[in-house]
């Protein structure tokens, strides 16, 4: 379970002092999908970030099974993300030298997968996700935005987190292969009891979610 | 697929950026190694200048200069308390004299040229304009042309007469013992053709006979028109028993020079002119130093252009993957694996670039160190020859000068002899400085890779 109690967030800027988030108090359960709605600017982004360890919070605290995820060292918030956190990013975000399978095998790795099994376990991944031999041998740059997203979600489960953050995750795609993108992601979310938290400004997907916040200002108005 | 390979992978992942860094870098180390030979030659040379050059005192009777000046020689006492000065391992003595038509049955084998016949116009008033005989008057038809004088030099060793400083040349018979009392004597190559003299003709000198035990030929003209006899028959022929006009005192260590010239100074006091090669040496390495002092600041150039060429490629690099250690960050990259590829992409970079450039280096160094030294060898020279305010063409030397001349041009010739050698010691020194250079070029990126947090990146999206 994923527990946010009073957690704020506030940004130094040369104008001045920013508020991003506001006393946001939200809770997650194990195997839930939810979305995280709101205009550009709202937080969005800066709450999964502090969700997923990649950033701290100025106040309040984040629970994740137990654990207080803002008090954890450096070290221990990177082994935090490489096991308990799948990301996927509206951008993709794969290194662009390595092939997908490369790709996919740098989370193993990071994950602290045996060297040995990790090309049978990457190629396994890309294939329940839809990347056919070939395609699993390319550069990003050789794959369609779709193909990569798929890439970018085969990485995200690579070390069987128990959380998947998604930013935006068919914010570049279009409308027929968001549409599979997120019919994959909810697949996964009730086969593999993953949970799984999306940050979309898409009304049509948010409402297929198990639950919806809608951020306003940095703060969540409706859960 | 781990940190290493990924490094590697990344070090070529842009062929053509990575070529032209490789390739600033290669000149960079190729430089390097270049000055680091170029300086342990120009070092080993100057060493071997001083440690040869640097333990010999020349000594004599003041305002003497081989035949010329004036002055009394050195006596036996003075040569004693030269002997018996601390640090003086030996001494080779030597008396300078020149034979007349009346002293000798010898000709000359030097023309008297207008040179001879100006330092002809003292005994031979007659002939001073003219430098030939003249038949205006009586008088001066019955007196003999006038001729060349032939230099003798009467030594403790005949090879100290050398003019290269090393063994007299004996093209036939033998070298002379220079303690011997008996009339024998080495003669010139030119003199003896002159007068077909061989090994075991004799001629005469000072009213007595001389044997001819060998002849030698140093290539030098006045030299080669010279006699060479033991020192204590010379004295006894010209009867000036005793008498020295040079001393070439040898010390026991380069360190102990100076302080034997003062201790003689003080000894012999204004009886006689004291110089030491050592001074010579030290203007005769001053270009070589200069070029030393040059490659040290071309080896701490070209490190810091190949540090700053790595260091600045390598900040671009990081600056360009922001977003990259942004992603491998949050999904689970350690500060340590980001560091450890950029570390291993770094000496990727710099290892290739060593190789090529420590390849290039030894095709240049060798031409490298020999243009610097030739040139340096040539304004050496020029400042020499200017400094002494004499440039003696071949058969006008003030006699047989002593070894001090002999000394100076086995210098030079020491000095243009400095070849380009690649030592280990040189080479492991280039290649620990490249590899200070890959750590610093590399560990600052890396470091700054460090302090990149990725949510800072994801923020951008």
């Amino acid at each position: 379970m994923l527990t946010v109690e009073n957690v704020s967030k506030t940004f130094s800027t040369p104008g001045g002092q920013v508020q991003a988030l506001k006393d946001i108090n939200l809770t997650v359960k194990t195997g839930e999908f939810v979305s995280i709605i709101g205009k550009s600017g709202s937080g969005k982004s800066t709450l999964l970030a502090i969700l997923g360890a990649l950033d701290t919070p100025s106040t309040g605290s984040i629970v994740v099974d137990d654990t207080q995820i803002n008090k954890l060292s450096g070290g221990n918030q990177t082994t935090y993300r490489a096991n308990k956190i799948g990301f996927v990013f509206q951008q993709y975000n794969l290194i662009p030298n390595l092939t997908a399978l490369e790709n996919v095998m740098l989370a193993l790795e990071f994950g602290g997968y045996p060297a040995s099994s990790r090309l049978d376990r990457a190629s396994q991944l890309l294939t329940s996700v839809g990347l056919e031999d070939d395609q699993q041998r390319r550069r990003p740059t050789r794959l369609s935005g779709g193909q990569q997203q798929r890439v970018s979600i085969a990485r995200a489960l690579a070390n069987q987190p128990a959380y998947i953050l998604a930013d935006e995750p068919t914010g570049n795609l279009d409308s027929a292969t968001g549409k599979k993108i997120f019919d994959l992601l909810h697949d996964l979310s009730r086969s593999q009891k993953t949970t799984i938290i999306v940050v979309t400004h898409d009304l049509e997907i948010a409402g297929k979610t198990d639950r919806t916040f809608t951020l306003v200002d940095g703060k969540i108005t409706t859960k | 697929m781990n940190v290493v390979t990924r490094g590697v992978k990344n070090a070529i992942r842009s062929p053509l950026k990575s070529g032209a860094i490789v390739l600033m870098f290669a000149i960079s180390i190729a430089l390097i190694l270049s000055m680091l030979v170029a300086r342990g030659s120009v070092l080993a040379k100057i060493d071997q200048v001083k440690s040869t050059a640097g333990t010999s005192i020349t000594i004599r009777p003041a305002g003497v200069m081989g035949t010329q000046g004036g002055g009394d020689p050195l006596t036996t006492d003075q040569i004693a308390s030269i002997t018996k000065t601390a640090n003086v391992s030996s001494i080779t003595s030597s008396l300078t004299d020149q034979l007349g038509t009346t002293d000798t049955n010898l000709t000359s084998s030097l023309e008297l040229g207008l040179f001879g016949a100006r330092q002809e116009r003292f005994s031979n008033p007659g002939s001073e304009s003219t430098g030939t005989s003249s038949a205006s008057g009586a008088s001066e038809t019955a007196r003999p042309a006038p001729t060349p004088r032939i230099s003798i030099t009467g030594t403790t060793d005949a090879n100290s007469v050398a003019t290269t400083g090393g063994i007299l040349p004996i093209t036939s018979g033998t070298l002379i013992d220079g303690k011997s009392t008996s009339n024998v004597a080495l003669v010139g190559a030119t003199l003896a053709t002159k007068n077909n003299l061989s090994v075991g003709s004799t001629f005469t000198a000072y009213g007595q006979t001389v044997t001819v035990t060998g002849i030698y030929k140093t290539d030098n003209t006045f030299q080669d028109s010279g006699v060479i006899m033991p020192l204590a028959s010379l004295q006894t022929l010209t009867d000036q028993a005793g008498a020295v006009s040079s001393v070439s005192a040898t010390v026991n260590s380069a360190d102990n020079v100076a302080t034997t010239v003062a201790a003689l100074k003080t000894t012999l006091g204004d009886k006689a002119d004291i110089t030491s090669e050592a001074e010579k040496a030290a203007t005769s390495v001053e270009s070589l130093q200069g070029i030393a002092s040059l490659t040290l600041a071309g080896v701490i150039a070209a490190a810091a252009a190949g540090a700053l060429i790595i260091l600045l490629s390598m900040i671009l690099v990081v600056r360009e993957r922001r977003r990259e250690i942004g992603v491998i960050k949050a999904i689970g990259g350690s500060n340590g694996k980001v560091i450890g590829q950029f570390i291993v992409e770094g000496l990727t970079i710099t290892v290739i670039g060593a190789i090529i450039g420590l390849g290039l280096g030894i095709l240049v160094s060798g031409p490298m160190t020999t243009s610097l030294v030739s040139n340096s060898q040539t304004s050496t020279t020029a400042t020499s020859q200017t400094q002494r305010g004499s440039n003696r063409p071949g058969g006008l030397s003030g006699g047989f000068g002593g070894g001090f001349a002999n000394a100076q041009s086995q210098l030079n010739t020491n000095l243009t002899q400095v070849t380009a050698s690649l030592t280990p010691q040189v080479f492991f020194a280039a290649v620990g400085i490249t590899l200070l250079i890959a750590l610093l070029g590399s560990a600052i990126p890396a470091w700054l890779t460090a302090r990149i947090r990725p949510a800072e990146v994801l923020r951008t999206e």
